[in-house]
């Protein structure tokens, strides 16, 4: 139908981003774009969208122990560059006795595709493709899943597409930086003291916290913020891995009474 | 509101002297234990005095460990390395299915083409537990004196992919030919990586 439509408009034909999802293993995944087309040197906002299977989970960025993150390898034309992944926000979950960090059901990443500058008039459909692997764990077995997926991109004006919806809403559960908050570690003993100094206005009561960082905070300790003389401090066990002193610890925020979920960033001073 | 920076300075990290609180760390006697093998004799450590060994976990239905074999990365490693005289022993935790039982774990090594030592049955989690192996694989070198010599992954590229052997640090080797040549481990830790060990439920 769309086709159709785009065709009496007089406009070249576009393959409509996606087929939908592609199996594998214990899981499903399939992409999303803001738009159909894109504008030169503007990046265009893609889904990377896993369903995973009842009983199953998917893994986090740091997915704990045992467990693996998922990866996405990109094979985009040539000046297009893909910005990091961005990953929802995870749970926690126990698989047998190790603890790790990632989702059940449905998580939805997303990753910037930006085009050349300058290519103007002489821009053309873009394919950008895309090999993912992921694991799927349950009490009983560890399961892979390989795909590889693409999606058209055409020349044009960037105007939201049918998926921009779904990936407003994915966004939503996208750590992201709060300007003026700020983390501090320091490593006391066998443990590591976390303060985070934030705007006054900004709650941390309640909410969850997952280290994004892996072999930094032991992945079975549940951190919890309490409000401090310095701002919001926890306890934090050091993972059995850390080797010498930490170096970078980002720790993702959300729930309680956040707006939405935050990550605030650590990194050793250069000595 | 402005960025806070009095944290510069405030870390004292390197200067404090972590004890360590876990079951096992390098260095530590390694845990005694006498298990039955697939032929249903009895293998134990203590026996083994005097000579360089390998305690492997392994699933072979984890996608980690058919990395491993399917590549025949692992059986190249237990051929190199009991011909240097260690002994590699194959430690199959799980406590269900066809891998806690002899036979079922026997066919399952022949077919994956197993060259260690010795494959044996941990099925009440016994040895898992004391030396605290966590994943498929995880890998221990004890040395010719008993001690903890490595702990941990078998190499640095935690993947499913065959092809990542190839450009990762083999960790399993680096400790074994540094036990072997009488020197000290540079790596004698590592997160492990894999499927969880499949303990019996609680």
């Amino acid at each position: 139908m769309k086709f159709s439509i785009l065709m009496a408009a007089g406009l070249p034909l576009v393959s409509q981003v996606m087929a939908a999802g592609v199996k594998d293993g214990h899981g499903e995944a399939e992409l999303l774009a803001q738009s159909a087309t894109y504008q030169t040197g503007k990046p265009v906002t893609v889904g990377i969208r896993l369903k995973v299977e009842d009983g199953w989970h998917a893994y986090w960025t740091n997915p704990g122990e045992g467990g693996m993150a998922m990866s996405a390898k990109w094979t985009l034309p040539e000046g297009w560059k893909a910005g990091a992944l961005q990953a929802p926000v995870p749970k926690r979950f126990m698989t047998g006795e190790l603890p790790g960090f990632g989702y059940e059901g449905e998580a939805v990443y997303l990753v910037d595709l930006t085009p050349p500058a300058g290519a103007g008039s002489g821009a053309s459909t873009a394919e950008c493709k895309v090999k993912l692997s992921w694991l799927t764990c349950d009490e009983k077995a560890c399961v892979p899943g390989d795909v590889e997926l693409a999606v058209k991109l055409a020349p044009g004006d960037g105007a939201p597409g049918k998926d921009a919806a779904a990936l407003t809403a994915a966004a939503k559960k996208i750590p992201q930086p709060l300007q003026g908050a700020a983390l501090k570690v320091e490593e006391a003993d066998k443990a590591l003291k976390l303060t985070i100094t934030a705007p006054a206005g900004v709650d941390l009561d309640g909410a969850q916290a997952f280290p994004a960082t892996e072999q930094v905070v032991d992945a079975a300790d549940p951190l919890k913020f309490a409000r401090s003389a310095d701002g919001w401090t926890a306890t934090a066990k050091k993972s059995e891995y850390a080797t010498g002193a930490p170096t970078l610890l980002d720790i993702v925020l959300a729930g309680g009474k956040l707006e939405r979920p935050l990550v605030v960033s650590w990194q050793a001073a250069k000595k | 509101m402005k960025q806070h920076n009095t944290f510069l300075g405030a870390v004292l990290g390197a200067m404090i002297c972590s004890v360590n609180a876990w079951a096992i760390e390098p260095g530590d006697a390694a845990p005694a234990f006498t298990v039955k093998n697939v032929k249903g004799e009895e293998v134990s450590l203590a026996k083994q005095k005097g000579k360089v060994v390998v305690l492997e976990w392994v699933n072979y239905d984890c996608p980690f460990v058919k990395k491993h074999y399917g590549s025949g990365n692992m059986q190249k490693l237990q051929e190199k390395y009991t011909a240097k005289d260690v002994v590699w022993i194959t430690v199959s935790t799980n406590a269900e299915g066809p891998l806690s039982e002899a036979k079922g774990l026997a066919d399952r090594s022949k077919e994956a083409g197993n060259k260690a030592t010795q494959i044996v049955l941990d099925t009440d989690g016994k040895v898992g537990k004391a030396y605290g192996a966590k994943t498929t694989p995880h890998m221990f070198v004890i040395d010719k004196e008993g001690k903890i010599a490595y702990d941990g992954a078998i190499d640095s590229v935690k993947s499913t992919e065959a092809a990542d052997i190839a450009t990762a640090d083999s960790y399993v080797s680096l400790a074994l030919d540094s036990v072997l040549a009488g020197k000290t481990v540079d790596k004698a830790k590592t997160e492990p990586y894999g499927c969880g060990v499949k303990y019996a439920a609680k």
